[in-house]
């Protein structure tokens, strides 16, 4: 195992900045939970049964609000469908690894892991997955750990800070950082442009308009060349 | 124990969102076409997440000076050093120094 070690080690350092902006996310959750009436460890349960921040938040949100479980479940699958483009995205890379990968590698594909995770999809198969674990495992523990401990010290910080800002500048980060040639930067500004025109849909469906958007416009551009 | 079933249904739905090609593909070709399009899904999903951050519940933007300013920053400091926490702790500086100075 010891080839792997850098692997390991890099996903650790790697996971761990990106999960900075993360902890307010978790503060926002914890008030939330507290606020939705559900019992907290229920609430929190969403964190390992779900796994992913604007879903958790919008289901939460929802049942506090006393909406339908069917409502409310559908409302969070649509804010979650982005995941069947990274699913997509990351098909071809995850080809070339064990089946027993794939199952438990799916659990662990959010924003940040897919972004990570892309950076690294020209690296050799064994290392690939040293990665993508360590970064999941990370992020996992982080994840879980921080909306518990949110649920005593989210009241505690005023919302008034703006930490929350971090983190579309981390997801900033991670796009560019993403971009290695002109047309991905074009289907970037794309998708932010319509993202930003299809505001006023709800369960925030711009997203999905936005992205398709840009994924269109790449196909488009690279048909040109 | 409704909430429970909605949380676990949630659960099994987002699983399912993240699974689903990668499980479908596993033992596929997959055509060249559709290959190049997945390259584009990282870059349009990253800039639709920034900006969805920017609408508020009610489907206002919210992208004042400082929010436009600090993702500008955190744009060229990840460009030109590609280091995550540095692209970070610089914009959220000037997110923060601008909100000061604006009041």
């Amino acid at each position: 195992m010891n080839d792997t070690a850098p692997s390991i080690r890099q996903g650790i350092t790697d996971a761990l900045p990106i999960f900075l902006p993360a902890v307010p996310f978790t503060l926002v959750l914890g008030i939330a939970i507290l606020e939705s009436g559900l019992l907290p460890a229920l609430g929190w349960s969403s964190s390992p049964i779900i796994f992913g921040g604007a879903s958790q938040l919008t289901l939460i949100t929802l049942l506090g609000d006393g909406v339908a479980v069917a409502a409310a479940v559908t409302a969070t699958l649509i804010v979650n469908a982005r995941h069947l483009m990274y699913s997509a995205a990351m098909a071809p890379t995850f080809q070339r690894q064990p089946a027993w990968f794939r199952w438990v590698g799916a659990y662990f594909l959010v924003d940040q892991v897919f972004a990570l995770g892309m950076l690294r999809i020209n690296d050799d198969p064994r290392s690939f997955r040293a990665y993508y674990l360590s970064v999941g495992i990370t992020f996992w523990l982080c994840w879980v750990l921080g909306t518990a401990a949110a649920l005593f010290i989210g009241p505690v910080i005023p919302a008034s800070w703006g930490f929350g800002f971090a983190v579309p500048v981390m997801f900033m980060g991670l796009l560019v950082t993403g971009i290695d040639r002109w047309p991905k930067a074009v289907a970037a500004l794309i998708a932010a442009m319509v993202t930003l025109l299809a505001a006023g849909l709800p369960h925030r469906a711009g997203l999905l308009v936005g992205a398709l958007a840009g994924v269109l416009a790449g196909l488009l551009l690279e048909r040109r060349r | 124990m409704t909430a429970l079933l909605a949380i676990v249904l949630s659960g099994l739905g987002t699983y399912f969102s993240r699974a689903v090609f990668i499980i479908a593909l596993a033992n596929r070709r997959i055509p060249s076409r559709l290959r190049l399009a997945m390259e584009y899904v990282g870059p349009s999903v990253m800039a639709a997440l920034v900006m969805t951050m920017l609408i508020s519940p009610q489907g206002e933007v919210m992208l004042g000076l400082p929010e436009g300013l600090a993702l500008v920053t955190a744009a060229l400091v990840a460009w030109r050093t590609r280091n995550h926490l540095l692209t970070i702790v610089l914009a959220m500086a000037v997110f923060w120094g601008l909100r000061a100075l604006l009041g």
